[in-house]
Order: structure tokens, then C-alpha cells, then sequence
């Protein structure tokens, strides 16, 4: 097996010692958290790095608080295990755990974080898709004042974040849900285990039977996972019946970019996303009247 | 790069050793401690094969840099056995007849140890979805299935 090639290793033991470091080495630097990724692709020499931070000893990356009215947030070195766990994320979010609780490979959840995981900015991230839909933020430090960016301005192309020099994300927060809300998610894989070729999350409050707010968050058919914003269009307001979800379905397929690569082809793509976005409300909707 | 003498606790014994910070946790128990019992097969932390467990969470060693884990507690395959006997999931292993090959053997049964140390009492289909992580090439699973059943009754029993 191939060795990994040289680099300069460091240790910081704060958020501001490591945010000081990446400044000092801009790109050529990497963050390394879990490694799940990271290493294998150093490995395979796709990503080149002369300076590993690694910030796995920096004790105020590592927490999950309680979903409390506050809400719910979690550090960057939280694994997506510590998340599949908590009994207030399978009660509270239980988008965020199905998302999770699909990952086939263990050890991936053991050793592998939720922040790890989103800032690969892959757009087939379930984990990504379904934060989006619960309103996530993301908590970033850097060498400026530490700054706050909801998880849809952050993905700004494929494989591309809004992180800027010497920046990190250092944690995640999630409101916490309002009455009458449900959410779904679902998505389709070639196996267990691989990636998504479409994933499909959902937020919907609704009160008397009329959507309120509608949250409808795609991934794996775009450069970039995003908000569906014309079909949360369709649905808010209006009672929510089986006829306006699946217009609200056509809408969102319509605003989706597939292409066809190894998982799928462009057209299947389309069309399970407006089964799984109709399938997806339709869970909504059940929890949100239980 | 440079190099550094770091101290490791593997299978609660303590190493030294001169290694630089590119070394995996697969190479250092491998290739600088004969520690040959981990496995590496896709080094890309799709197979399991070479999962160990750091601080009691299932690791894939490929994936991991040894420099990071030298305040943990590592334990491999060879820290199972104790006193000259096999741990329950290595005796059900033989009787079950859980191994073909034996590639994916060390890494299934490291795996399995975190999961039932987690879960004592799992039904099958929980023991399936806790191996999800290892794959065999032989496809025996019903067998390492069977095995890590029997292992957790043996466990429940006061087998260790």
C-alpha cells in the first residue's frame, strides 16, 4: 500500500492556536478531524498538503449539548456516532438520525464528525442534506471575529465552501423545532454503503392543515446541495393536500441540475426526485399531526 | 518532516518509537512492531479490514495517523487473548467455523468486540447492521454472523 507523503504535523491545543496556523499556511494546510476522508485521499494523492492541523486535541471541538429550547449544537470534533446516540437528536431531529443511522460503515461514524463530513462539501452528504433542511448553522473562527453562516451560503460549489483563509468551522447549531413541525428524509443509494445518487430532506410546520414554513433541501442532483426555494414556494400558505404536494414534487425537480456519472444517469435522477420530495413531505406532514 | 519518538499503549503494553507523522496506525503495528495481526487490505477505510480499536471506538488503522493515537489506548488482535486463552469471540470464530480466508477475520472480530461491548444482547439483524463496516470477500457472513452470536451469549454467561 502506497505511504502517505511527507508533511509537517501539528498539534494545536486551541481554536486560536489552530486558526493562527492555517492563516500561517493558507492553502497548502489541512485540517484533519476524523481522517475518514482526508487520509485515504492523500493517500490516492488526490489532495496534496504540506502542513496537517490536526484538531483533534482541542477539548472545545468536543461536545453535544441538550436540545433544550435553545436548541441543539454540536463541535467540530464530534463524531457521527456521539450524534446517532443522543436520544434528544432520534427524538427532536429525527431526520439528522436516519441521515446518520443509514451510514453502513461503523467505524466511518466512530472516528468520522458530522463537521468533517459537511466541509468536504461533496453535494451527496445526507448528513448535509438533512441539516439543511433543520436550519442548520455553522460556527466559524478565523484569524477575524469568529462568524456565523447558515449552511445553505456556505456550499458555493462543488467540492467548494465560503471557508476563507485561516477559517474552520468550529461547531454546528440547530434551532429548536416549533410546534407543528415534521420532517422526512429519504434518499436512494446503488448499495448499502455508498453514496447517495439523490437525498431528499424536509421541514414543514403547519397549523389548522396550512403550511406555514416549508424547508425542501436536495442533494447529490446539483453541483451543490440546496434549497428547493420554488417549491417551498408552492407549499406555503396553502393546505397541504396530496395535488399541491405533488406540484410542489414537479416544482422541485424542476430546479434541480442532474448529471449522469457512475451512480445514475441525469434522467433517473429527475425523476426519484420528485417521488422521494413527495414521499419525503408526506412523512413531514404525519409527523407533524402526531 | 520531522522525526519523533512517541510511546504508544498497545494491548496494554508500552512501545517506543522513532516514526514520522506520515506513518498510519496500520504501518506502526505492522511494519515497525510485527504486529501482523491487523489486516490492510483497500486503504481507503471501505473494508474494515484493518479496524482496531483506539480508546475503545472502532478505528480503521489505514486511516488514522499513529502520531495521533499515542496518548490512547490501542488494542489489536493480539491483545485479546488473555493468559493463554482465546477471547469468546475467537473461540465462537473457530467453532462457529466463521473464517475462510482469514483476511477479514481480525478486523470482523475487533469490530465485533466494540459492537458488543456497546450491545450485549443484539438480535441478529443489529449484529448485521454493527458489521456493516467489514466486508468478506468470501461472503461467509451467515457464519461471522452465527459466531458473533454465539460469542455474545458465551460473554452474558461470565465468559469474560
Amino acid at each position: 500500500m502506497r505511504s502517505l507523503k511527507p508533511f509537517d504535523y501539528f498539534e494545536p491545543a486551541t481554536i486560536k492556536e489552530a486558526t493562527k496556523l492555517l492563516s500561517k499556511y493558507g492553502g497548502r494546510a489541512q485540517i484533519l478531524a476524523g481522517g475518514v476522508d482526508l487520509i485515504p485521499r492523500m493517500r490516492k494523492g488526490k489532495i496534496k498538503t504540506d502542513f496537517l492541523v490536526n484538531i483533534q486535541k482541542i477539548p472545545e471541538l468536543s461536545y453535544l449539548s441538550a436540545g433544550g429550547r435553545k436548541g441543539l449544537k454540536f463541535g467540530a470534533m464530534t463524531s457521527l456516532h456521539a450524534l446517532e446516540l443522543s436520544q434528544d437528536i432520534h427524538k427532536l431531529y429525527p431526520v439528522l438520525h436516519e441521515a446518520i443511522h443509514q451510514i453502513a460503515s461503523v467505524q466511518a461514524k466512530c472516528i468520522g464528525t458530522a463537521v468533517g463530513n459537511l466541509c468536504v462539501a461533496t453535494p451527496a452528504s445526507d448528513v448535509a442534506t438533512a441539516l439543511m433542511a433543520l436550519g442548520a448553522e455553522l460556527m466559524i473562527a478565523g484569524p477575524r471575529s469568529p462568524r456565523i453562516e447558515p449552511i445553505e451560503k456556505f456550499y458555493v460549489g462543488y467540492l467548494k465552501t465560503s471557508l476563507r483563509a485561516g477559517e474552520m468551522v468550529t461547531g454546528v447549531s440547530l434551532p429548536s423545532p416549533v410546534a407543528g413541525s415534521g420532517t422526512g428524509f429519504f434518499n436512494l443509494l446503488r448499495t448499502k454503503g455508498d453514496s447517495a445518487k439523490v437525498s431528499v430532506a424536509v421541514a414543514i410546520t403547519l397549523k389548522n392543515g396550512i403550511c406555514q414554513e416549508a424547508k425542501i433541501s436536495l442533494g447529490a442532483v446539483a453541483p451543490t446541495i440546496f434549497r428547493a426555494t420554488k417549491a417551498e414556494t408552492v407549499l406555503k400558505g396553502q393546505k397541504l393536500s396530496a395535488d399541491l404536494i405533488s406540484k410542489a414534487a414537479d416544482a422541485a425537480v424542476k430546479e434541480t441540475q442532474p448529471i449522469t456519472d457512475v451512480r445514475s444517469t441525469a434522467e433517473y435522477r429527475e425523476v426519484t426526485t420528485g417521488i422521494l420530495v413527495a414521499r419525503a413531505l408526506g412523512k413531514a406532514v404525519e409527523r407533524a399531526k402526531a | 518532516m520531522r522525526k519523533e519518538i512517541a510511546v504508544f499503549n498497545i494491548n496494554d503494553k508500552s512501545y517506543e518509537v522513532i516514526l514520522t507523522p506520515n506513518v498510519t496506525l496500520a504501518e506502526l503495528l505492522r511494519e515497525k512492531l510485527d504486529l501482523t495481526g491487523t489486516k490492510c487490505a483497500c486503504g481507503a477505510g471501505e473494508c474494515g479490514s484493518c479496524t482496531v480499536l483506539v480508546n475503545g471506538q472502532p478505528t480503521f488503522s489505514c486511516s488514522t495517523l499513529a502520531i495521533a493515537c499515542k496518548d490512547k489506548k490501542i488494542l489489536t488482535i493480539e491483545g485479546l487473548a488473555k493468559n493463554g486463552e482465546l477471547h469468546p469471540l475467537q473461540k465462537a470464530f473457530v467453532e462457529t467455523g466463521a473464517i475462510q480466508c482469514g483476511f477479514c477475520t481480525s478486523g470482523m472480530i475487533m469490530m465485533a468486540k466494540a459492537f458488543l461491548d456497546e450491545n450485549p444482547n443484539p438480535s441478529r439483524f443489529e449484529v448485521k447492521e454493527g458489521l456493516s463496516g467489514n466486508l468478506c470477500r468470501c461472503t461467509g457472513y451467515v457464519k461471522i454472523i452465527d459466531a458473533v452470536m454465539v460469542a455474545a451469549e458465551m460473554i452474558r454467561e461470565g465468559g469474560r
